[in-house]
């Protein structure tokens, strides 16, 4: 043992750790290995399940999706026919921009109006 | 292993060789029997001895190594590669061990008998090992759960400092200081059964 050790010593102590080792060395790896080995089957079968039960949730909440969209835009659909004003658009600047004159002016009209000011 | 970590302990049986680690896990990953069985073996002391520091009770610590072990078969899409294995299974293991004393709610390890730690009556006989076992199980049970897992990683396995601190999830600092404070309580103890031979 290392008495002599500094409080914070960074080397293992052999003889405390040989006496630990022994005190918590349960014996007979062959067995426990072969009892971990029996048990992969089943931890995999039980992952495989799970996924399974993954898969089976998520087909059924993408169904349960589209019919929720289906409807909702049945739903606006018929709110929309069935008569409500069309809501007023605000025009943007680049709609009054796009869109066509009404009427243009005639050049005559313009001179007039310049001449009586 | 990190750069700075320590000597090695004597008995070296619990330091994993690491050249083919790599391989071993790849090709448990993708299914290879054999070769999860092998990692199995390599790591069955350290993983069962972790377990039972923090349960104690020899059974239920072999329960949640195997549970442990079989979790890490199935997580080790997760595992990164580019750290070393070790570590990375240890904390399953320490998790694994520590859900289970959680959920078990009972402490099967008796109290420390102050009579044995101050260096009682001592068998002479062969079973003095056996003994002094059993008196280092039971100081062991005495001191946090994090302390002892950290001594028993430091002086039984070997780890660095830096790789306790990364079973554990806690700073290197914090670290030293548990194995300080573990390793002062379990010298005593020691110290006291050298005197009594």
């Amino acid at each position: 043992m290392n008495q002599e050790a500094l409080p914070f010593d960074h080397r293992p102590d052999p003889v405390l750790g040989a006496a630990l080792r022994r005190a918590l060395d349960p014996g007979d790896h062959t067995a426990f290995v072969a009892r971990v080995l029996a048990g992969v089957d089943g931890a995999r079968a039980a992952v495989g399940t799970w996924d399974a039960v993954l898969a089976r949730w998520a087909r059924v909440g993408v169904a349960a999706a589209v019919l929720t969209a289906l409807a909702a835009g049945y739903l606006v659909g018929r709110a929309t026919a069935s008569g409500g004003a069309p809501a007023i658009a605000r025009a943007s600047v680049a709609d009054v921009l796009i869109a066509p004159r009404p009427q243009t002016p005639e050049v005559e009209v313009v001179l007039a109006s310049v001449l009586e000011h | 292993m990190n750069p700075d970590s320590p000597p090695q302990p004597p008995d070296p049986a619990a330091r994993i060789a690491q050249q083919d680690e790599a391989d071993l896990v790849a090709r448990a990953r993708g299914g290879d029997r054999a070769a999860f069985g092998v990692l199995v073996e390599r790591y069955a002391g350290v993983v069962r001895r972790v377990a039972r520091v923090v349960l104690a009770d020899p059974d239920d610590a072999d329960d949640a190594a195997q549970d442990a072990l079989l979790s890490a078969l199935v997580k080790l899409d997760q595992y990164d590669p580019r750290r070393p294995f070790g570590p990375w299974l240890l904390r399953i293991v320490a998790n694994a061990a520590t859900d289970r004393r959680r959920r078990r709610r009972v402490r099967r390890t008796e109290t420390l008998d102050p009579g044995l730690v101050a260096g009682g009556t001592r068998p002479d006989t062969a079973a003095e090992r056996r003994a002094l076992s059993d008196r280092l199980r039971q100081a062991l049970a005495e001191l946090p759960e994090r302390r002892r897992v950290a001594v028993v990683l430091f002086d039984v396995e070997g780890y660095s400092h830096a790789e306790i601190a990364a079973v554990l999830r806690i700073p290197k600092g914090t670290v030293r200081s548990e194995v300080f404070h573990g390793r002062r309580r379990l010298r005593v103890l020691l110290a006291d059964w050298k005197e009594d031979e």
